[in-house]
């Protein structure tokens, strides 16, 4: 102590900083890295204790677009968390809906997070409903319906409504040029391995996460696998069981000049 | 003249302030740190990046505006510098304008420089210019002088720490304003909603002022809306400053 008072202030200070830094090294960091759980960092619960929707609107004051960012990044390390592990995400779907009901025009946690719902949660209810109320807040945006359009066509099979979305996306600006091709295809029930493989690869394309260009691989190589078999040709796929064929005359005319064009 | 003249003098005076430096270096670490969170966003670098920009930039000016602004007229008054002033040729109402002017052009200059910030950052992940976000930061900017000129008004009859206080309460109630309208329409009974209905008719609007989301995601602005959230501002502004000035010429200083 007596040497310390001798020291000059700014020998103190100094002395102070490296005793701090030592003081960090030796005893605050390892003592923080063992209380930390095997999971990592807590993520679940976070996840768990997330208050709803509502709340955070409150919470944030106003800032609802940055509470979404906020949630948006939880929902990730969740997902992450999980896809590289036992790939089970129960609270995906409460995650996806609160980002979309702190911020309803946040077209990519409707995109991304049906996609996620559908192919990861294995929940394909929660991805149309997320796309529909998505669609409802955002009707100029064709991604969403596409999306919904792509859900139904390939997943559900429901092949009339995937027309009606398809030709909704279609009125919309920006949407992708091979949409009208698909029109056409469906109207003639043709095509579906063809329509099926364009989509996702597409998808592929324009996807900026390694986990969405892995769902859409996995897809891709399934249709490829499908179609190398034998008597597994498109025709076949689109009058596959549970699936819900194109009642041609219960479907309006298509329009003139319907898949000329893209 | 005269009113310039007080108005560069506290301009002055609040970039001395350690308090303007500490929150300033606090938003830009923020702002900065949203280009690494936004890495974790699978593909929504954009969107984090403008949203916490914006964000921090209207958060970290609404606490320069609170915590400068309730010391402008009490600091004065505490250290006697008001009786040198106010026996000069000098009005009150020039004095006050002056204060205000003044924390405006301090505020002027810190959300500036954070909103440049936010719009290099959005250019950096984009590759092209956002001039929205610089409309969008205008607006915060407006919604930060009403807090300001709240701030100057409770600083003319009150404490700092009562001030503060008060006027972060009115930026909350402001910030919330649509709930408390949901609230008096929709929860409370007949007599308890109008009146939560008087309180929201009172209290600003600054929920209007947050075009930030439309800016983001691209959606088209009504320019009649924008305008009159602009005259609303200003009117508003104009009361509280009238109001201040009021309480203000009614002190008596010995």
């Amino acid at each position: 102590m007596r040497a310390l008072i001798l020291l000059s202030p700014a020998r103190v200070s100094a002395c102070c900083l490296a005793l701090a830094g030592l003081v960090l090294l030796g005893a605050v960091i390892p003592l923080h890295r063992r209380t930390l759980s095997p999971e990592g960092s807590g993520v679940e619960d976070r996840v768990l204790l997330l208050p709803p929707a509502p709340a955070l609107r409150a919470a944030s004051l106003g800032y609802q677009g940055m509470m979404a960012d906020l949630v948006w990044l939880l929902t990730i390390q969740y997902l992450g968390g999980h896809l590289t592990t036992d790939r089970r995400v129960p609270e995906l779907r409460r995650l996806v809906n609160t980002v979309v009901a702190l911020d309803p025009h946040f077209v990519e946690a409707y995109t991304l997070g049906a996609l996620f719902l559908g192919y990861t949660a294995g929940d394909m209810a929660g991805a149309i409903a997320l796309l529909e109320r998505g669609i409802q807040h955002n009707p100029t945006r064709w991604e969403l319906p596409h999306d919904l359009a792509r859900t139904y066509y390939l997943d559900i099979k429901d092949y009339p409504r995937a027309l009606h979305w398809f030709q909704v996306t279609d009125r919309l600006p920006g949407r992708p040029h091979y949409v009208p091709r698909f029109i056409a295809r469906l109207y003639a029930q043709t095509g579906q391995a063809e329509n099926a493989l364009e989509l996702w690869e597409a998808l592929r394309e324009s996807a900026t996460s390694e986990w969405v260009k892995e769902i859409a691989n996995r897809e891709i190589a399934k249709l490829k696998h499908k179609a190398a078999g034998p008597g597994k040709d498109g025709r076949t796929e689109s009058s596959g069981r549970g699936s819900r064929p194109l009642p041609s005359d219960a479907l309006p005319a298509p329009r003139r000049g319907e898949g000329s064009h893209g | 003249m005269r009113v310039w003249a007080i108005a560069v003098n506290t301009f002055r005076e609040a970039a001395r302030d350690r308090i303007l430096y500490s929150i300033l270096a606090f938003a830009i670490l923020l702002i900065g740190a949203s280009v690494i969170l936004a890495g974790l966003s699978i593909g929504q670098e954009s969107k984090i990046v403008k949203d916490l920009g914006l964000a921090a930039s209207s958060l970290f000016g609404a606490f320069i505006a609170i915590f400068l602004g309730i010391g402008l007229v009490f600091k004065e008054i505490e250290r006697r510098t008001v009786y040198v002033i106010i026996s000069k040729p000098i009005h009150r109402v020039q004095f006050l304008f002056g204060k205000y002017i003044g924390l405006v052009l301090t505020l002027l200059v810190t959300v500036g420089v954070m909103a440049l910030l936010v719009v290099t950052l959005g250019w950096l992940v984009d590759g092209h210019w956002s001039p929205g976000l610089l409309l969008a930061a205008g607006f915060d900017f407006l919604a930060l002088m009403i807090v300001t000129a709240v701030a100057l008004l409770f600083s003319t009859f009150s404490t700092p720490t009562l001030s503060a206080i008060f006027t972060l309460g009115v930026f909350v109630i402001g910030r919330l304003s649509g709930d408390v309208r949901l609230f008096a329409e929709q929860f409370a009974g007949p007599g308890v909603g109008q009146a939560v209905f008087a309180i929201y008719l009172v209290i600003p609007d600054l929920a209007r002022f947050q075009i930030g989301s439309q800016v983001i995601h691209g959606l088209p602005l009504a320019p009649a809306d924008l305008g009159q959230s602009a005259v609303y501002g200003v009117g508003y502004i104009l009361m509280l400053l009238l109001l201040a000035v009021a309480i203000f010429q009614r002190r008596d200083f010995k």
